[in-house]
């Protein structure tokens, strides 16, 4: 696939992250991507495995639960808004137990796709604590190198 | 999480920050110095207003005062925005690892459904 611009993160106030990436398929793809339980089992995980378990009720009210491994590390929150292609909305549980909202905005750009993810704290502290979440640099150099590697089998 | 004197100043930057008014003062300072009265003119505030602000922006280390001059000119300090950026890249670096893995499956899936195109299937190909 074509290199795209790497993710960006902004703080546009001191509850909220907003994390904005554009992608090379066309929104209702991209859209499906997020709520489709074997696609999310194929990329959710930044290791590059797949989940272990991945369980979607895809309807407002309806819950989702993400399963890295076997140790229970997971995912979990429930859908508020599902308006495919555009918007998808779920909360998910927070440091201070208040949860906090994500809100994922999908546009057309062309056959590209821009994403805005914001997700909003009901505290400071709480965004904090998300911010803090400290990623393993070896995976992401593991994963680096994994993204390359695919790039040149589709090559 | 360890509280320590760098997360008090990154607090500072960020509560600074926090404001749209002084993060364009930020931006009027990054082409160069200016005083109270420069900064004034183009966002129609009062002086005791752009004043607070650049208490606020002093204080988080953001804005430095040249003392070398009579009008006093204030200069943009980059150090605590630096920090911030240092701050927030494992986050960024978190989710961009994510989404070079939805990027290179979107490319796996799309790769598959041409493939299913090209030998005789008349749908319009669409990941499963």
């Amino acid at each position: 696939m074509a290199t795209q611009e790497p993710a960006q993160v902004s703080l546009p106030n001191e509850r909220e992250i907003v994390i904005t990436r554009t992608f090379g398929a066309p929104r209702a793809i991209v859209f499906d991507m997020w709520t489709n339980a074997e696609h999310i089992a194929r990329w959710w995980d930044p290791s590059g495995v797949p989940l272990a378990a991945c369980e979607i009720d895809l309807r407002p009210g309806g819950a989702f639960r993400f399963v890295h491994d076997g140790a229970g590390h997971a995912f979990t929150g429930v859908y508020r808004e599902i308006d495919p292609p555009s918007r998808l909305v779920f909360t998910t549980p927070s440091a201070s137990g208040a949860g906090s909202t994500g809100t994922l905005a999908f546009s057309a750009v062309g056959e590209r796709t821009l994403l805005v993810m914001t997700i909003a704290c009901v505290s400071k502290s709480d965004r904090d604590a998300l911010l803090a979440m400290r990623v393993d640099a070896g995976t992401a150099r593991t994963l680096d190198n994994l993204d390359e590697y695919l790039g040149s089998l589709a090559r | 999480m360890v509280i320590n004197n760098t997360t008090d100043a990154l607090s500072l930057a960020f509560a600074a920050l926090a404001d749209p008014t002084r993060r364009a003062i930020l931006a009027r300072l990054a082409s160069g110095d200016a005083d109270v009265s420069e900064l004034m003119k183009p966002f129609g505030l009062s002086q005791p207003t752009i004043s607070k602000h650049l208490k606020v922006l002093e204080r988080a280390g953001l804005v430095a005062i040249q003392r070398d001059a009579q009008r006093r000119p204030r200069s943009l300090v980059a150090a605590p925005l630096e920090d911030i950026d240092l701050w927030l890249e494992p986050y960024r670096q978190y989710w961009e690892t994510r989404f070079k893995r939805l990027d290179d499956y979107m490319g796996e899936v799309g790769e598959q459904s041409r493939k299913a195109t090209s030998k005789g299937s008349t749908r319009r190909s669409k990941p499963r």
